[in-house]
């Protein structure tokens, strides 16, 4: 599996920092967990946070913060590393998103929305929500732009656009400049994670399959 | 900035260290005097008052206690692991969210390179370049860093705020990036 298309700059970044909300760590670090070139990237993202939390102006603490530390230490158990267990069985949705669904995919409950479309909602924060959506082959959820970005991540089987090809591992962002109509190939279904910050702009009436997708 | 008498990055890796192996309550108090003012600091600068920066400086003090098993010299210094220790929580307390990360165990997880068994020697030099590298950025691409870790803001309100187009902003990171990655030598 070769991943030829990755989140940018500004969405890796904004999970190392700890700027970007719950919605953004969910698909960035599901994608995370199938991309070691972006997990070496974070790893300097995160390096940059250390060196800027020791290169900064100290706040003095209280006088009694460190004593009133030091009495709660024997009162804390210790973590210990995480054992890797009895290996699974392949699964099709890596941990952060496993979590999230309780399970793999198959453990899904599909809401179907639309011919060959359906959907199940995961987590609503602010104005940005992440579902999970499931196409069959040849379908698609019609030709649509966006208000805000939206971010695509294939989980299994994959989708054509006029931007390109995308298969597991691969996280499509498309900004309000791009016009897709996004059809899935043919091979099998294709179950995408994806997150919207804004509500979708529709091109043509045909697509109500979008508007009970996200919300109006 | 950093006061004459903190202990060497070297020394921070052990004092972790020793906490995991035999819960050393000097090597924490040491800790805890270099690293609880900056952690309280680094709240601040992202708006959080100094009450609530205090507390949350003590709670990552006390995580770092209980998670020091967890850390691994090998893939970062003390401060880039506590960093993260300090972000989670923040996460977890003030923004009341979850933190979704992948889980190196998971079998779905695809493995990457490890890092090399001399990693643990590099790291401290790594430190250095990246100090060096962050210093040496254009005016322009350290404001957009800094922001990215303090403003606490997606890079759209930063764009705005700063009344750049996204594109800009994003273009001025990615080349950010680029330095850093170089100075780290962690580019492809
Ligand atoms: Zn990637």
């Amino acid at each position: 599996m070769t991943i030829r298309h990755h989140p940018g700059d500004e969405f890796l970044l904004a999970h190392a920092s700890g700027a970007g909300s719950e919605t953004v760590s969910l698909i960035v670090g599901t994608h995370l967990a199938l991309c070691p070139p972006c997990r070496v990237k974070v790893a300097s993202m995160e390096q940059m946070g250390g060196a800027l939390l020791a290169g900064i102006a100290p706040a003095e603490m209280s006088a009694s913060a460190l004593s009133s530390a030091m009495a709660k230490l024997d009162d804390i158990a210790a973590d210990k590393p995480a054992q890797s267990s009895d290996p699974l069985p392949p699964v099709i949705a890596p941990e952060p998103l496993r979590s999230y669904i309780h399970g793999d995919i198959d453990r899904v409950r599909w809401i179907p929305i639309g011919p060959g479309v359906s959907y199940r909602p995961l987590l609503k924060r602010r104005d940005a929500r992440v579902q999970l959506i499931r196409t069959a082959p040849g379908a698609g959820v019609g030709t649509h732009t966006h208000r805000g970005e939206e971010l695509t991540l294939v989980l299994t089987g994959g989708f054509t656009d006029v931007t390109g090809s995308y298969r597991r591992g691969d996280l499509q962002t498309t900004t309000p400049e791009i016009v897709h109509r996004p059809v899935t190939d043919a091979d099998g279904y294709c179950v995408t994670l994806a997150m919207t910050d804004a509500p979708l702009k529709f091109m043509s009436p045909i697509v109500g399959v979008l508007g009970k997708l996200f919300g109006f | 900035m950093t006061k004459t008498d903190s202990p060497p990055p070297a020394r921070l890796n052990d004092l972790v260290v020793l906490i995991a192996q035999s819960r050393d309550a000097r090597a924490f108090e040491l800790l805890f005097g270099h690293f609880a003012p900056r952690i309280k600091g680094y709240l601040i600068r992202l708006g959080t008052s100094g009450a609530v920066a205090e507390d949350l400086a003590q709670e990552t003090m006390l995580a770092v206690w209980r998670k020091a098993a967890l850390f691994d010299p090998a893939r970062a210094s003390a401060s880039t692991w506590i960093f993260t220790v300090a972000r989670n929580l923040r996460i977890d307390l003030l923004r009341h969210e979850r933190r979704p990360d992948f889980d190196p165990n998971d079998p779905a997880f695809v493995p990457g390179q490890e890092p090399a068994a001399d990693a643990l020697m590099m790291r401290d030099d790594e430190d250095a370049n990246l100090r060096i590298a962050l210093a040496k950025l254009s005016p322009e691409q350290a404001e957009i860093v800094q922001m990215s870790f303090f403003a606490d803001k997606p890079h759209s309100a930063i764009a705005a705020e700063l009344g750049l187009p996204l594109g800009t902003v994003k273009s001025r990171l990615r080349l950010a990036m680029v330095r850093i990655r170089a100075a780290l030598g962690t580019l492809p």
